[in-house]
């Protein structure tokens, strides 16, 4: 199963808070198969603040586990003075406002600042490419768009829950 | 002229209509013997939404059916007596049907739905499922006792829209008034009712008429104990 995961080693792993939701409690099938495969894969899941605060803090137990663990690292959103992960936010913005029929100014400002981030983490510090994780589709297609227009194809590669563990219907979901 | 919309509570209600909706409530509608074949039926609905261990129930023999009670039992998880209670008094509300002629009894229920379009409110299977999903699911449970049916309901929505992609989990906590942690967490929640609805509700489309065939959900063809018969009506 590893094989088919897009990570590898070194990579930077941004992290959105739908992933963590998606994959439930530390005792949920699915958190344990997106563990396993982030450990054997050796990387590092970035959470920005603002996620952390999404899913209930440094203490909610998802996040407690993985940070315990070490396979989760808290990190700090992008720098609102830094043009291209503004040039960037704003782009995936455009993006989310376009596939979800809203004006530019109702879209969550959280939804396109991974975008800004990927974008700041290639530049300043990576040197192995970063990876994004979201499970929104709007999400993923804004920061597609972003990565696209400022030329980091080759470097950022942005993916759903579904590429890093597979379709979760196998799983023994409750349906009643 | 002040629009309905202004007096929509969050719970889904309404607080006064600014006149009369003459053009469903005219007289043939508000004869006594019309309301009186009605009463059943709103009977039938109100028990559903505040039973949600019956509704369970329904949900089950609806979706599943044909099914004896001892398979109910399995499935749900409950006991005899109360399997037994319970397929007694959807009988007698008229949700259940009852075949004696085979050892053991086979139970069927049709589906229900209500669409109050001034609301508006729509209650198909797959809304109450959902509902019936607060027995066995503690992020629903606390969804619904802290913001209550009705704003379950406009959960759902959301999840829907956002599965077919259409909208953020962030957009949903904003459109619905709750917090990002609790829409990410309701919209995860209610995966099963609506990856089970879309193949067994016949009114999948009054909620979803846009992306009914754009979500992205578990296929139930893989999945060990989902319903296997075909009651897709229009399938």
């Amino acid at each position: 199963m590893d094989t088919d995961t897009p990570f590898s080693a070194d990579q930077d792993v941004l992290v959105d808070a739908n992933i963590f939701y998606a994959i439930g409690s530390p005792s949920n099938a699915q958190y344990r198969r997106f563990r396993s495969v982030v450990q054997n894969a050796g990387v590092i899941c970035k959470l920005p603040r603002r996620v952390i605060g999404e899913l209930g803090g440094p203490e909610a137990d998802r996040v407690r586990t993985a940070l315990d663990e070490g396979w989760a690292r808290i990190i700090d959103a992008p720098s609102p003075t830094d043009g291209d992960a503004v040039a960037a936010s704003d782009i995936a913005k455009r993006t989310i406002a376009n596939e979800t029929d809203q004006a530019e100014h109702e879209v969550e400002k959280a939804d396109a600042i991974l975008a800004g981030l990927a974008i700041q983490y290639i530049r300043d510090r990576s040197t192995a490419g970063v990876i994004v994780l979201t499970d929104d589709k709007p999400a993923k297609k804004g920061i597609e768009n972003a990565v696209r227009a400022q030329g980091y194809t080759d470097t950022i590669a942005v993916h759903g829950l579904e590429d890093i563990i597979g379709d979760d219907s196998s799983d023994s979901i409750r349906l009643i | 002229m002040t629009s309905d919309h202004d007096r929509v509570r969050p719970d889904g209600g309404i607080d006064a209509l600014d006149s009369p909706p003459r053009d469903v409530m005219d007289e043939e509608a508000l004869k006594p013997e019309t309301l009186a074949q009605n009463a059943p039926r709103l009977e039938t609905v109100v028990q559903l939404l505040n039973r949600p261990a019956l509704t369970r129930v329904y949900i089950y023999v609806c979706y599943w059916g044909p099914v004896a009670p001892p398979e109910i039992m399995e499935a749900l998880d409950i006991s005899k007596s109360t399997t037994y209670e319970y397929v007694d008094q959807l009988v007698d509300l008229g949700l259940v049907d009852r075949d004696d002629s085979t050892r053991p009894q086979q139970l069927t229920a049709d589906p229900t739905v209500i669409v109050e379009q001034y609301a508006p409110i729509v209650i198909t299977p797959t809304v109450l499922h959902a509902l019936a999903l607060q027995e066995v699911d503690e992020d629903i449970a606390y969804f619904i006792d802290r913001y209550g049916i009705g704003k379950l309901i406009a959960a759902l929505r959301g999840a829907g829209l956002h599965f077919a992609g259409k909208t953020t989990q962030r957009m949903v906590a904003t459109d619905i008034d709750v917090r990002e942690t609790e829409a990410m967490m309701i919209v995860y929640a209610l995966k099963p009712a609506l990856a089970v609805g879309r193949d067994y509700d016949p009114f999948f489309e009054y909620l979803f008429p846009d992306v009914a065939d754009e979500m992205d959900l578990p296929d139930l063809d893989e999945i060990s104990n989902a319903p296997t018969h075909s009651s897709d009506l229009d399938g």
